[in-house]
């Protein structure tokens, strides 16, 4: 045994031989063969110990490769066409065992996110923002992140069905050239197509090449969770559908009407990352109201919140307007003015907005209707904002995708008006509102074409089921919300025979056999300014953007009357109990449903996993009778679903939230079943909220709901510390930084060249869990289901902590993502009897799998208890599919070994190797953990200490910075920031 | 057999001139010993023992059963979670060796201590402890989350070219429960070897000679035996008794050397101690009290015994009366507020407060009845007491693992435990197989050291010869 | 070679024959009783039993043992950063050095008493007279190994020491 340290070479110690690069083959193949005398094979240690030019991982990969052929047809053949990877492709791009970065883009209601797809041997492994991209900027989502797993979900819908016959795709295209021909005659009178919200430019154009064959047939779009009251509302304010882009670089105080900015909608990655950029002492602090009904996570990050029904919300929208206009000379608001109970509040706010002219932002939620659009649009047109903070650019994605459009569809149907209709839109039977029987509907055109992601509610109702690619399967194009274009270019070839929309829609125009990708190159060679296309279009491809395709900011001129108009015919706030319908911050609409990774996920703010449930305030619950997991009937005008109740902290009183997504009939086995299902309540007339929900308890027996975290109070312990700007001082922290006092003389084990370290700044954290999916999708982590984790034995290495403070009417949120704090004096390295658990001379604590006992000590021994243990076996019964779903770089545990945060020891060495390579030091920032790279807000930092120059090396030194449960002398690697509020004094 | 009850009723007088309450009731002769102690092994096989017998022999198959169960699918058979990572294999494990001490402590100390009262008790303490030992091994093997590679643990020479890590008080456990075990065994087989030897003779059967004449390993009883005997078991008696008070010590320090509050206490190794010796007692008692009535010993296992026990009982009770005190009083006054949330809000009021209170009643309360000499002198009440006792000390052991895992520094991570029917099973498992290993020691060795009376006997013989002479001297 | 052997009516009897025959020079003497017989050791001159000093040699071994090898596996062979203690830190050996210790002393003690006893060993000439059968469970046995020459006139002088009845074991053919 090699003394300490001597265990890996490390680059730089003696360069004295002048070639670096062939000296450290030398050593290390001398090292290979001392601990290939040392290790057998099969015991290998994985990453850490490892030789770049290993042989178990060789093998490991050939074995993995074995299981993806017999996965099914071709699994990881790569595409046909030449796709680029992201900046600049290697010499060989299918080098054996190298991951290479795919830029792509991944749409949600026609809004793309531009993407960076990790590929190993032609099979994507991990998700991650694209920095190069307007809406990513290098974040992620949660969604994005888990969209990975859906693509190989083995029970995803395979080959095309007429009828319920297979059949091939040579005669589907066949067939479908005769259906579209059959619709010639009468110009398409009896044609419909039932599509998403797109944004996407070639798709778009399909649309009008389709409408120039059939000038009869028609598009209906349908999103459950659509924009068309926001373009409403702009159409109201400026007198057309108008997009808001908003800016949060310059926004100081910022108002938020029942708006979840910060984790809905196509601009929320971006947002966040501004919104966090200015949470530091130190810089300008910007300041967050939100004014909501449940707790949303928004709400939760805000500096004052306002408990208000959904529909109170433009009362006090004009309240703020009234004091503005009075107070504050913005006369042309004084038309909007109005009355609230938070009138106080209401002052408030309008008088900080007006210190802040030009520098504020008022935003109005997607829920809210477009009274309140129009009236976020008029201040800020008064406040001077449009233009700094805010501006206006006409859409370019279909503006009534909401449930008329769908209800005329069903009207058409209903009378017969419709011979085939084409489905493209995702799942409309499950998320039609529940006044729009679409299932009959559908059953009354004799031809349906669906085109269907999984066997799913819709499924049944339509003639044609054809399977469809996931977008990483397939090419495509897709617009951001600022316009830009991104090329969607495919990481694999189909797992499963299927097609894509643009393939399908293609059909109609006889052009079915081209193939997307020639369709694709065709559109844009068209559009190409000239000059060598092909160079422009792989830089396109390589860099993931078409760069100036962002549609410029157009001027606007506000119509007062309309708005004011408008504003006074809004309904007055309802009376008795409010039922509001909110997205899942898991399930969304029920389209991730079927994801295991999202179904575990604990929900942000409840901690619930595997369930949705009825939120309200602890006064309503008591009003009601119910308590948490009281069995209730909800009923709404005759409609009625049973679900259970969940009291959160901060819900406004007497609305009862109800998140979408889940009852789920048709989903498959992870999502049938889960929850209930919120839009069996939801009209078209009242797609968000709706007054007079009657809450009946039903008898004695508790749902039991699977919780991650079941104790919110932090016991008055210094765990998530808080200050208010104005309070804050350094001096108040020294208790949990510096050196404790011990009686045992710390051994001076040096960190020779790389001393990892993280930072977590709270200030930043906005608590969404993008940083657990992220640690999921790069570590294997498995999915234990519902009954493991009431037994709590949940497997997230990284999780979000979420604790409560103040009162529990109006609480203050505070989010602590907490994972193996890695520390120095570890306490669970001394207690494990086999050394399973040590540590590296770079200061990671290790987990050496294959050592591993399960004594199940050192989780005892941990008092920050970040480790996970393999209780059973949670991976004996991975399908081939999933398997492939696997990241080569990481161990898959077996039953009854311990696991936890290695700080992506992988990517450590995968930096490792390039830097050895290159005969150069790792920079900072050359790599990242997964945790910190997925962080929209920019709240993690990871790298190394030695480096006074780093990131985290600053973040460590920063006045803010302390250490979780300090007094023990565990001396944690990641440090954290205290969390700085921004409070108004006024109303504190 | 009822002549042996007639003789103590006759020579009860005389006695208690002799030695106040008696040791050794009665003075059969060498043979009449013999006769009675071997009686068990030679009579007919009971038909109450075969009952007993029968529902051990059904609860190990339980046991069994449910290891089975537990290799097949994982440790997550059982309740254990995060952060509750041990929760009844460990309790059992601390509850059966706890249990196994009071045997050697009962034959060694009182050996070294020259306490007559323990000739006719020790051979039956000892088997206890070595069957209890026996029990407790099961458990840190079963608890492993990969108990295929519970070899790890001794320091061999490993392809991975690593060794243990002696830092961790489960290698302390490993060498402690080993040693312990091997050297209650040797303790307890040499003390077997005259009996052995005795019942090779007195046997009827040539069958049973053969078997007691291959144990008894040529025993001859010849002066060069005794003379090597006496010191080696002397000896053995020396080395078990610091042996005992080390083992409870280091089985402690699992939980003393951690962090967690609740287990991070110093007081804990006299504690467990006092605890293991209060635990074994009990059980020697509520083992001892049936069988003493069965077998018909009340002549050489006698009140005078019980009584000595008793006292026992109260004494250490006092002393884990005192370890709790000591750690509550430590959780305040160490201003520790982890500690202090343990001792002062999640035990007293959280979801295990009743498991805290039944073990203060148990283990606090309980033992306060033994200052009375009438309840010492009623069976019925020490059996009871022996038992509630017991129950007792297992809840303490849960108080100390489970009450204290599950709230422990972050509440984010805070969760509770609840058994599985497959925990139940492998704790009354256990309980069954020591029954079965139990009932056939009964059957087939001598439960009273026959060597042993017989000397004590002599001795006895020799002081009463003594005092009828001292008056003529005197005069 | 036989032996004689003699029963006692108790321990006196025993005593005082054992010193009576030494004293007529018969060395080769041993007793046989249930329990161990006070000062038989000096009747038959019978010196201190070796056992302590084999137990002291076997427990010193084991502890110097135990402590050796958790020195030299932890703090030389494979030393290794676990939670940032000393590779070699003694006191946490100390639990593992006393219970070693203990395990070999325990072991050297009943193999010394296997050594010094000659155990085991099932088949013993004694074993060979009946009556001998009651040396374990309440009879007083001395027994005197003796040549043919001899055997006539010990038997004599044993019957002269009161001995209840006197036997020839011989190895069985």
């Amino acid at each position: 045994m090699p003394p300490l340290g001597s265990k890996l070479p490390i680059y730089g110690q003696d360069n004295a031989a002048g070639r670096p690069g062939a000296d450290g083959q030398r050593r290390w193949r001398s090292l290979e063969e001392l601990e290939s005398r040392r290790l057998p094979a099969p015991e290998f240690p994985e990453g850490a110990a490892e030789p770049p030019e290993g042989v178990s991982r060789r093998s490991f990969l050939q074995v993995l490769g074995a299981s993806m052929a017999l996965a099914s047809l071709e699994a990881c053949r790569p595409p046909r066409h030449k796709i680029l990877p992201y900046v600049r492709p290697p010499e060989k791009p299918l080098l054996p065992g190298t991951a290479v970065h795919y830029a792509t883009a991944l749409s949600l209601g026609g809004h793309a996110t531009g993407l960076l797809v990790t590929s190993f041997d032609g099979r994507p492994t991990k998700v991650e923002g694209n920095p190069d991209h307007p809406s990513s900027q290098g974040g992620v989502g949660s969604f994005e992140l888990a969209s990975l797993l859906d693509l190989y979900d083995p029970r995803r819908a395979k080959g095309f069905k007429k009828a319920h016959d297979p059949i091939s795709h040579r005669s589907l295209m066949r067939e479908l050239a005769a259906l579209a021909a059959s619709h010639q005659p009468d110009g398409g009178a009896r044609l419909r197509f039932l599509t998403g919200a797109t944004g996407s430019p070639i798709l778009q154009d399909l649309r009008r090449r389709i409408q120039a064959r059939y000038p009869k047939a028609r598009f209906h779009a349908y999103e459950s969770l659509a924009q068309d009251q926001a373009y409403q509302g702009a159409r109201l304010a400026f007198g057309r559908p108008m997009e808001a882009r908003h800016h949060l670089s310059g926004a100081r105080v910022i108002l938020a009407l029942d708006s979840d900015f910060l984790q809905h909608g196509p601009e929320a990655l971006r947002l966040a990352r501004e919104f966090a950029a200015h949470r530091e002492p130190g810089l300008e602090l910007n300041r967050l109201y939100v004014a909501e009904a449940q707790l949303s996570i928004t709400g939760a990050s805000a500096d004052h919140r306002f408990r208000v029904k959904p529909s109170e919300v433009l009362g006090f929208a004009r309240a703020v307007a009234a004091r503005l206009a009075s107070q504050h000379g913005l006369a042309q608001l004084a038309p909007l003015g109005g009355q609230t109970r938070l009138a106080r509040q209401a002052q408030v706010v309008a008088d900080d907005l007006a210190r802040t002219r030009g520098r504020s932002l008022v935003l109005a939620g997607p829920r809210q209707p477009a009274a309140v659009h129009a009236l976020a649009h008029a201040l800020n047109a008064a406040l001077g904002n449009a233009g700094q903070t805010v501006d206006y650019a006409p859409p370019l994605r279909d503006v009534a995708a909401g449930p008329e459009s769908l209800r005329e569809l069903a009207a058409d149907l209903a009378a017969g008006k419709v011979d085939t209709l084409v489905v493209t839109a995702h799942d409309p039977v499950y998320s039609a509102p529940a006044d729009v029987d679409l299932g009959a509907a559908l059953g009354k055109a004799p031809t349906t074409v669906y085109l269907a992601y999984r066997d799913d509610e819709t499924a049944p109702y339509a003639s044609w089921v054809l399977a469809a690619s996931h977008p990483f399967e397939t090419w495509g194009d897709a617009r951001a919300h600022d316009g830009t274009v991104s090329i969607v270019q495919p990481l694999i070839q189909p797992l499963f025979e299927s097609i894509s929309e643009l393939e399908l829609l293609a059909g109609f125009v006889d052009l079915g056999d081209a193939g997307a990708h020639r369709l694709l190159h065709e559109y844009w060679r068209g559009r190409s300014a000239g000059g060598d296309f092909e160079r422009e279009w792989e830089g396109w491809l390589g860099k993931g953007v078409l760069p100036g395709t962002a549609t410029p900011a157009e001027k606007v001129s506000l119509d007062v009357a309309g708005i004011a108009a408008a504003v006074k015919a809004a309904p007055p706030p309802s009376q008795g109990i409010e039922v509001s319908f909110v997205p899942d911050y898991k399930a969304l609409d029920g389209r991730f449903a079927e994801n295991a990774w999202l179904q575990e996920l604990p929900e942000p703010i409840t901690k619930i996993t595997w369930d949705n449930a009825a939120y309200l305030s602890a006064a309503t619950a008591k009003e009601l009778g119910v308590e948490n997991g009281s069995r209730v009937e909800l009923r709404l005008g005759g409609r009625a679903v049973e679900g259970a109740t969940w009291i959160v902290p901060g819900h406004a009183d007497g609305v009862v939230t109800l998140p979408l997504g889940y009852g789920r009939r048709r989903a498959g086995p992870v999502g049938t079943g889960v929850g209930f299902d919120a839009g069996r309540l939801r009209t078209s007339q009242a797609p968000w909220f709706a007054a007079g929900l009657a809450v009946a308890p039903l008898g004695r027996r508790k749902h039991d709901f699977a919780l991650t975290q079941e104790h919110f109070s932090m016991e008055g312990r210094d765990i998530v510390l808080a200050f208010d700007v104005k309070a804050w001082k350094p001096e108040k922290i020294e208790h949990v930084k510096g050196p404790v006092a011990t009686i045992q003389t710390p051994v001076d084990y040096q960190h020779e060249q790389y001393k990892w370290g993280m930072a977590i700044d709270l200030a930043k954290c906005i608590g969404c869990g993008a940083c657990t999916t992220a640690c999921q999708a790069e570590n294997n982590i498995p999915v234990v289901g519902k009954e493991q984790v009431l037994r709590s034995r949940e497997m997230h290495w990284l999780r979000v902590d979420r604790y409560f403070e103040g009162s529990p009417e109006d609480p203050q949120v505070l989010a602590q993502p907490m994972m193996c704090q890695h520390c120095e004096t570890a306490p669970c390295e001394y207690v494990c009897p086999v050394n399973a658990t040590v540590h590296s001379d770079e200061g990671l604590n290790e987990m050496i799998y294959n050592r591993c006992v399960g004594t199940r000590y050192c989780s005892n021994n941990c008092p920050y208890k970040v480790r996970r243990f393999n209780y059973l076996d949670y991976r004996g019964h991975l399908s081939p599919t999933e398997k492939m779903a696997m990241n080569p770089d990481v161990t898959v545990r077996t039953r009854g070994v311990m696991e936890k945060c290695t700080y992506c020891v992988q990517r450590i060495e995968r930096g490792r190797i390039q830097s050895r390579l290159e005969g150069r030091v790792m920079k900072d920032g050359e790599f990242t953990s997964a945790c910190a790279q997925a962080c929209p807000a920019n709240a993690i930092v990871f790298g190394n200490l030695n480096d006074p120059r780093s990131l985290v090396s600053k973040a460590h030194q920063d006045e803010r910075r302390y250490d979780v449960l300090h007094e023990l002398g565990t001396r944690p690697r990641t440090a954290y920031l205290v969390r700085i509020r921004n409070p108004n004094p006024e109303l504190t | 057999m009822s002549g042996v009850i007639r003789r103590v009723a006759v020579e009860a007088k005389d006695l208690e001139l002799l030695e106040g309450t008696p040791v050794l009731a009665g003075r059969p002769g060498d043979r009449q010993l013999t006769e009675d102690l071997f009686q068990p092994v030679w009579a007919r096989t009971r038909r109450g023992w075969l009952a007993l017998f029968g529902i051990c022999a059904a609860l190990t198959g339980v046991l069994f059963t449910a290891i089975g169960y537990t290799f097949a699918v994982g440790v997550g058979a059982w309740g254990n979670n995060i952060p509750v990572a041990w929760a009844f294999g460990i309790i059992n494990f601390v509850w059966w060796i706890g249990i196994g001490h009071a045997g050697t402590l009962i034959s060694a100390i009182l050996l070294l201590f020259q306490q007559r009262w323990r000739t006719s008790i020790n051979r039956f303490a000892e088997a206890m402890t070595l069957f209890a030992v026996m029990q407790a091994g099961l458990f840190p093997i079963l608890h492993l989350g990969r108990p295929w590679f519970a070899w790890w643990l001794f320091p061999y020479p490993s392809t991975l070219g690593i060794w243990p890590q002696f830092k961790s008080a489960l290698m302390w456990d490993v060498f402690a429960v080993s040693t312990y075990f091997t050297v209650s065994f040797l303790f307890w087989y040499v003390g077997l070897l005259p009996d052995l030897a005795a019942l090779r003779d007195a046997s009827k059967s040539r069958a049973a000679r053969i078997a007691y004449g291959i144990f008894s390993l040529g025993w001859r009883g010849s002066a060069a035996h005794w003379r090597h005997w006496r010191i080696a078991y002397l000896l053995l008696a020396g080395l078990a008794t610091p042996l005992v008070l080390s083992v409870h010590t280091i089985v402690s320090f699992d939980f003393a050397i951690s962090q967690v509050p609740g287990w991070h206490t110093t007081i804990f190794p006299p504690y467990f101690v006092a605890g293991a010796i209060f635990s074994g007692f009990a059980m020697v008692l509520s083992l001892m009290i049936p069988a003493r009535k069965a077998f018909h010993f009340e002549h050489v296992i006698t009140q005078h015994h019980i009584d000595n026990m008793t006292k026992v009982l109260l004494a250490t009770g006092l002393m884990v009366s005192y370890g709790y005190l000591c750690e509550h009083f430590m959780a305040w006054y160490s201003g520790n507020p982890y500690e202090y949330f343990v001792f002062f809000n999640t035990r007293l009021r959280g979801p295990y407060a009743p498991v805290y209170w039944l073990m203060l009643f148990c283990n606090v309360v309980v033992p306060h009845v033994f200052w009375w000499k009438k309840a010492r002198s009623n069976m019925a009440v020490v059996w009871v007491a022996a038992l509630l006792v017991n129950v007792g000390m297992w809840t303490e052991r849960f108080n100390i693992i489970v009450t204290s895992l599950h709230r422990d520094f972050l509440p984010s991570s805070w969760a509770n435990y609840k058994p599985t029917i497959v925990d139940w099973s492998i704790y009354v498992g256990t309980l069954g197989f020591f029954g079965f290993l139990f009932l056939l020691f009964l059957r087939f060795v001598p439960s009273v050291a026959a060597s042993e009376v017989k000397e004590l006997r002599r001795e006895l013989e020799h002081e009463a010869h003594a005092r009828e002479h001292a008056p003529a001297q005197g005069r | 070679m036989a032996y004689l052997l003699a029963e006692f009516k108790d321990d006196q009897a025993l005593l005082a024959a054992a010193r009576r025959l030494r004293e007529l020079g018969h060395h080769r003497l041993d007793a046989h009783s249930p329990y161990p017989v006070h000062g038989i050791d000096e009747a038959l001159g019978l010196r201190k039993s070796r056992i302590p000093l084999i137990a002291l040699v076997g427990g010193v071994a084991g502890a110097v043992g135990g402590y050796v090898m958790q020195w030299w596996m932890n703090g030389v062979d494979f030393v290794i950063n676990v939670g940032n203690r000393l590779p070699h830190s003694p006191p946490t050996n100390i639990p593992i050095t006393f219970e070693t210790g203990v395990l070999l002393a325990s072991l050297s003690i009943v193999l010394g008493l296997f050594a010094l006893c000659g155990f085991p060993r099932t088949y013993h000439p004694v074993f060979e007279v009946e009556a001998f059968r009651t040396a374990s469970v309440d009879a007083l046995w001395l027994s005197a190994e003796v040549s043919g020459a001899e055997e006539e006139p010990v038997t004599r002088e044993l019957h002269q020491l009161g001995a209840l009845q006197v036997s020839l074991a011989e190895e069985a053919r």
